[in-house]
């Protein structure tokens, strides 16, 4: 205790003396290896994050109702929606319909039959288009025409990704049809079956399920895939709190309504390779940012080496006069605490402060997400605390191997 | 009972044809409340004595009593403990730490030898009054002259009352009256305080103080010379 008191004055004043723009300059250091620390993994994960953010949003919701494992459709689903519209906590939800069918474009144009026909492969999804707008917002992802209107018929949406217009910059890797836009006739073959519909609107969004679909009133889809029980492949809920949606699911559970279908959150739903590009960012922003902290114990080491270095002589005086020498190694392991304490200090107060809000303000343009920083103040402690222990180290290896050196050759400035 | 007996002290630096021989053999004793000066040209070893019999430095051979401990057996930790209780030094560069007030470089050895902050305070005050610098107590060694910094030097080195004073030519680096100033306070620290001092210097004229001088030359005791 009393060499610590010592070593905590001497440490104390060695920084109160020291030049304050020099002492600037190691705090900035430290702020930035910390931000390196967290930004990096934080904006790396936060790419994921943003994926996972638009998929909730824009595609899946809080709760998806699915089919149970040995059933192809949500049994019972009008009833099921009657029970569903009873809980309170369900604020919108979106029955949906799926099928695949082939989309064939230009075909009225088509003089020579022998020519390949413009066709592609495509999933459809038969929606009720106020109740999806309500729960996903699909409107908003319109980039050319108009929203479907409710109660019309032999109009489609067109995911952006089945045109070539909008596929072209992916390369060749989608299915697409050609020169085609809102008021243009494509053709949607099921089966034996064939329909034209009138391209009403394209979507494009930052969530595959939605770039890479086209969508119809259900009771379009119903009829052309010849659904006539109603049951549904799909419904996806909103809930009041999202935060507490397994509270949801399990209140629906004990309703019964698992019977008829799987009840699961989104986190049980969400899509498995984000949670493992997620995990995959994480050990990659921490590999970066491990890279940063050996920079900056390193930067600390030089920092403190060369102080201790430089007061070489004043060491061995106050060894030679009877200064246990652990007191002197708590001077300097304090200028690195010190050190690291304002530099991290600062870097949370950046983190928090500023960039979590301008990256949730002005999240990064991703082509699969809107990237936003991610910083779990779990994660920023426990890197906190790391930083720490290493700079802690960084500033005791150098005292300790100056302070070790001999006194009188300390005192001499003896080799 | 002398405070100091060394007998037989060598030191020798290197090895093979690199060795030097710095100390030949020499035997010292020191009596309680004497005030002894050594004295020598550049390279006699008087430095390198008063390293020894200061616990400074370890010889390579020979024995050294200081109050009836035999420091040569003494390791690290214990010499450095023995040097806080023990032993008082001034440095020929008064050897202040620069980031410290004189008070709390005054206080920093108190405080290490287990003073309460408020009675290492008053001691250092204390001290600091008694080489004549009242009031000084907040300056930085940076805000001191030459003279004044090596009586805050003496202030640190007397606080603890040690049972021997070890001063390394105090009056290098001053000038001719802040030299005789801090001759005058080591002197009457000795005649007043009956305080034993071994003090090692060039100029003659500081040690006519002292009980004795003794000479060095060429690693060896040549003569020993008794004033009082």
């Amino acid at each position: 205790m009393r060499s610590l008191r010592i070593g905590f004055l001497l440490g104390f004043r060695q920084i109160q003396r020291a030049n304050f723009w020099t002492t600037c300059l190691i705090v900035f250091v430290m702020m930035l290896t910390f931000l390196n620390l967290i930004a990096v993994s934080g904006i790396l994960v936060g790419l994921i994050a943003g994926a996972e953010v638009a998929v909730r949003e824009r595609s899946i919701g809080d709760i998806v109702i699915s089919p149970l494992d040995d059933e192809d459709r949500i049994l019972e689903t009008e009833s099921f929606i009657n029970e569903l519209e009873a809980f309170p906590e369900v604020t919108e939800y979106s029955v949906r319909y799926n099928g695949n069918g082939v989309l064939e474009a230009n075909y009225k144009e088509r003089r020579n039959l022998q020519a390949e026909r413009d066709i592609a492969n495509v999933r459809v999804t038969g929606i009720d288009p106020a109740n999806e707008d309500a729960m996903t917002g699909l409107s908003e992802e319109l980039v050319a025409g108009e929203y479907l209107d409710p109660g019309e018929e032999g109009y489609i949406l067109l995911g952006a990704l089945y045109t070539e217009e909008y596929a072209s910059n992916y390369g060749d890797i989608f299915e697409t049809v050609s020169g085609v836009g809102p008021g243009d006739t494509v053709r949607l073959t099921i089966g034996p079956t064939s329909k034209e519909f009138i391209i009403k609107g394209i979507v494009q969004s930052k969530v595959d399920d939605v770039s890479l679909n086209s969508y119809i009133p259900e009771r379009e889809f119903r009829r052309l895939f010849n659904r006539i029980d109603r049951n549904a492949d799909q419904i996806v809920i909103r809930v009041t709190n999202p935060e507490e949606n397994s509270a949801v699911r399990d209140d629906l559970r004990l309703s019964g309504l698992d019977e008829f279908a799987q009840v699961e959150t989104y986190e049980e739903n969400v899509p498995k390779f984000l949670t493992d590009i997620k995990n995959t960012m994480n050990l990659l922003g921490t590999f970066i940012g491990s890279v940063g902290i050996v920079v900056a114990s390193i930067t600390i080491f030089i920092i403190i080496f060369i102080n201790a270095l430089s007061r070489r002589r004043q060491i061995g005086i106050l060894k030679g006069i009877g200064i246990d020498r652990r007191v002197i190694e708590i001077a300097y392991v304090l200028q690195a605490a010190f050190y690291a304490l304002l530099g991290a200090g600062l870097g949370v107060l950046v983190t928090y402060g500023f960039l979590l809000g301008y990256f949730e303000r002005n999240p990064i343009n991703f082509p699969f997400s809107d990237g936003i920083l991610v910083a779990e103040p779990l994660g920023t402690f426990y890197r906190f605390v790391i930083l720490f222990i290493i700079t802690l180290f960084a500033g005791f290896i150098p005292a300790w191997l100056i302070v070790k050196q001999n006194t009188l050759n300390s005192i001499l400035g003896r080799k | 009972m002398p405070i100091i007996n060394a007998t037989n002290i060598h030191r020798t630096f290197g090895k093979g044809d690199l060795e030097s021989h710095v100390l030949k053999g020499i035997n010292v004793s020191v009596e309680t409340g004497e005030f002894v000066a050594i004295m020598g040209k550049s390279g006699a070893g008087k430095s390198t004595l008063m390293y020894q019999l200061s616990v400074l430095d370890e010889p390579t051979d020979g024995t050294i009593l200081i109050d009836d401990t035999d420091v040569v057996t003494l390791n690290e930790k214990e010499r450095t403990a023995f040097r806080l209780n023990t032993l008082g030094y001034v440095f020929q560069d008064y050897a202040l730490v620069p980031d410290l007030s004189a008070e709390e470089n005054v206080m920093v050895p108190l405080l290490m030898r287990g003073h309460a902050w408020a009675d290492a305070k008053e001691i250092a005050r204390a001290a600091i009054d008694g080489v004549g610098l009242t009031g000084k107590y907040p300056n930085l060694p940076a805000e001191l002259s030459g003279g004044e910094q090596q009586r805050v030097s003496i202030a640190r080195a007397i606080a603890g009352k040690p049972k021997i004073l070890f001063a390394d030519e105090p009056t290098a680096n001053l000038d001719t009256v802040s030299g005789t100033q801090v001759i005058d306070l080591i002197t009457q620290l000795n005649k007043e305080d009956n305080q034993t001092v071994v003090m090692v210097t060039h100029e003659r004229e500081y040690a006519m103080g002292c009980n004795r001088i003794i000479h060095m030359e060429d690693g060896q005791v040549v003569d020993i010379e008794q004033l009082r």
